[in-house]
């Protein structure tokens, strides 16, 4: 899976949790989901549990609390998704 | 040594706190049956509770303390004296919170900080508990909003709680003023407060944050159902 298509699942996976929809208008890597997207930090866990979902992964505690940004979630997607050499 | 130092003092907190609230005339009905049913749901063993309660007003945690047991029984259980987990925020306006938390078993918790923090506190209570000491939570995560039990918006860590101390008894405790009509910071003057508990033994085949979802979604959802039974069957005091 490329980076523009996870990019595309993560916004659209987020979408549902966001409240400050103006700064959901242009997301970039950089965009904080917490911060700027204004989704409550107790969704997070519902956020990474509907990854875990769409991907077919396993995020562990660590992993999750580095998601800060959409950026920080396509990483760690790629991350798991690729395939072992 | 914040458990030492706040099993010493505990007559002195308790009874401060008591007295207060009976400057602002609260007042339990039944206390004495409400005392003796907490007992007899939890006095079987010793270990750690996890007293899981719904929210409204900046004070539950006082009410709920003072409802299930009396002072001398904080002295000789210090299980039962319940570790809380307050808003840092809420608990950092004056000095004199500051000490009451020190000396009222407060975990203070930054809501709204980064997960690591969260993870801290949730670290501190297993370690509480794993030492038998006794946890009072409010699985909605702040007080509701909506003035009902928030069965879509509340946070999992109680079940992460749970899963870090599988030996943990839950009790579910419904507490509610009659007059009480939204969130608040204080119960009005005179309140007269409902509270019931129950067991509960949640269980998950789940395991990691799925797990915790499972298990804060079971005691939620157990809280609504008390507040329900107590919405059909309590006259409010309107």
């Amino acid at each position: 899976m490329d980076s523009t298509t996870a990019f595309g699942k993560v916004v659209s996976i987020i979408k549902p949790f966001v409240k400050n929809t103006a700064a959901f208008s242009a997301p970039t890597d950089g965009t904080r989901i917490v911060e700027d997207l204004g989704v409550n930090s107790a969704r997070l866990v519902d956020i990474i549990l509907a990854f875990e979902d769409e991907f077919g992964i396993e995020v562990d505690d660590e992993s999750a609390d580095r998601v800060r940004t959409l950026g920080d979630a396509v990483q760690m997607i790629l991350r798991k998704t690729a395939p072992a050499h | 040594m914040q458990e030492v130092v706040s099993q010493a003092f505990v007559l002195l907190t308790y009874h401060s706190l008591a007295a207060w609230m009976r400057c602002r005339r609260y007042r339990i009905p039944d206390l004495r049956s409400t005392r003796a049913e907490f007992a007899a749901l939890v006095l079987e063993r010793r270990g750690p509770l996890l007293v899981c309660a719904n929210h409204l007003t900046l004070i539950d945690s006082l009410i709920i303390q003072w409802a299930l047991a009396p002072g001398w029984r904080l002295f000789v259980r210090p299980d039962w004296f319940f570790w809380n987990l307050p808003d840092k925020y809420n608990m950092s306006v004056n000095p004199f919170l500051r000490v009451l938390g020190y000396f009222g078993k407060c975990v203070l918790v930054h809501r709204k900080g980064p997960p690591e923090e969260a993870r801290r506190a949730l670290d501190k209570v297993a370690f509480l508990m794993a030492r038998g000491q006794s946890v009072l939570v409010f699985p909605e995560g702040g007080r509701s909003r909506v003035g009902r039990v928030e069965t879509t918006n509340f946070m999992y860590g109680v079940g992460r709680m749970l899963q870090e101390t599988p030996t943990a008894r839950v009790v579910c405790v419904f507490a509610r003023g009659l007059g009480q009509r939204e969130y608040s910071n204080f119960p009005r003057r005179g309140e007269t407060f409902f509270v019931r508990m129950e067991r509960l033994a949640p269980t998950t085949a789940f395991h990691g944050m799925r797990a915790d979802r499972d298990l804060a979604t079971q005691i939620v959802r157990h809280l609504s159902a008390m507040e329900q039974e107590y919405l059909e069957n309590t006259i409010l005091d309107r």
